[in-house]
């Protein structure tokens, strides 16, 4: 590939997805914090948070702008493997968006976070004190036996999340190339055909999609 | 509902292992009376009481979250809570922390702080007590207020006395 590829600046990521992310970020922290802390309060409405910016994800994920969709970057096996072969070609390349194997990070990390949350809606602690807004519909000891899956999934998401830091330092150190500031600002360089064709969701779709996500957690949190 | 790893076992494993040979010497000389139950026993029903009183708190907690929570079922938890509590305190003998080479919760300061620890399962006993009263009162507010007081001391004790494992 010639090093001097036709490349423009462009939106990669919309304001919906760069807000879900660092929400996302802040909030598993703060539910980290709070369940050390036995904030349990604190702790079921920071869950209920990011079940609200879980379920917009997975619906800005069928009808939001290019990158975000999973029609996007949920590619398969093949085309990741191919991808990390091509990673020793120099220089690296940009795509836009999730790249092949990105993509399948983000996967995983979509499905512990709603198994995390799922399990903690029916989590009851040990004391039977407290519980997740689901908890009455099933046993005390199956409440613990999501409690406990609810603490071991959120092990799994902090490894995934270890590999996500490393990957994103990975492309940074050795690839010279900066994933960090596009998920800030949004915009990044990339080849010219890929950045001309990127569709971005409407607001009136993010509204309904809003007003989905409030309604759902509203329905389970607050019944 | 903690998450993290507990940084505690392996402390607590090391002063097993260390204390483990001080009960057989001392055993000898200084009997346990003939009504407490050996160790291992005692861990055994003590955390199968727990259990019992965790499901309980659970079914009644169950009930109060319903606008119309149902008397008979909040009546048996709150029964089994009382009558469970009443039994615990005589299953902490004397070697049965974390030197009794079962997995227990049971921090070491039960036994060198006891006069704390009775107090506090004396408040459970009294509490959960009044939580049997109030319940067959029937007033769904005043239940909850109850229960929040049994609660708080069950909380209070095991923050004190129980590995945040």
């Amino acid at each position: 590939m010639p090093i001097d590829a036709p490349s423009r600046r462009s939106l990669v990521w919309d304001i919906y997805i760069r807000l879900f992310h660092w929400l996302l970020v802040g909030l598993l922290g703060f539910s980290w914090w709070s369940g050390e802390r036995h904030e349990m309060e604190w702790h079921r409405l920071s869950g209920y948070a990011i079940l609200f910016l879980l379920i917009f994800r997975l619906y800005w994920g069928f009808v939001g702008s290019g990158t975000a969709r999973f029609v996007h970057f949920v590619r398969s096996p093949r085309t990741a493997f191919a991808y990390l072969r091509n990673l020793r070609t120099r220089p690296y390349r940009a795509t836009a968006g999730h790249n092949p194997v990105g993509g399948w990070s983000v996967v995983l990390m979509l499905v512990s976070l709603i198994a995390m949350v799922t399990a903690g809606l029916f989590a009851v602690d040990v004391d039977g004190l407290e519980s997740g807004p689901l908890a009455d519909y099933v046993s005390f000891d199956q409440g613990r036996v999501a409690a406990d899956l609810h603490g071991l999934l959120f092990n799994l998401l902090l490894a995934l999340v270890a590999l996500h830091i490393v990957a994103i330092l990975y492309y940074l150190l050795r690839l010279r190339h900066n994933l960090i500031g596009p998920m800030i600002h949004g915009r990044g360089t990339m080849p010219v055909e890929q950045a001309t064709d990127l569709p971005v969701g409407s607001p009136w779709k993010a509204l309904i999609g809003l007003l989905i996500a409030a309604a759902c957690t509203w329905a389970i949190g607050f019944r | 509902m903690t998450i993290s790893p507990s940084f505690r076992r392996p402390t607590l494993a090391l002063l097993g292992f260390s204390l483990i040979g001080l009960p057989m010497l001392a055993g000898p000389l200084t009997a346990a009376p003939a009504a407490a139950p050996a160790p291992k026993t005692a861990i055994a029903a003590r955390q199968a009481g727990y259990k019992k009183m965790g499901a309980a708190m659970k079914a009644l907690n169950d009930q109060l979250k319903n606008d119309a929570p149902a008397k008979a079922a909040m009546v048996a938890a709150a029964q089994t809570i009382a009558a469970t509590a009443r039994d615990q305190s005589r299953l902490f003998p004397a070697g049965s922390g974390p030197t009794a080479g079962v997995p227990t919760d049971a921090l070491p300061n039960i036994w060198t702080d006891r006069a704390t620890f009775d107090g506090q399962m004396a408040k459970l006993v009294a509490e959960s007590g009044k939580l049997v009263g109030i319940v067959n009162g029937g007033n769904a507010d005043a239940i909850r207020a109850q229960a929040k007081a049994t609660g708080g001391t069950c909380a209070a004790c095991h923050r004190q006395f129980r590995a945040d494992s």
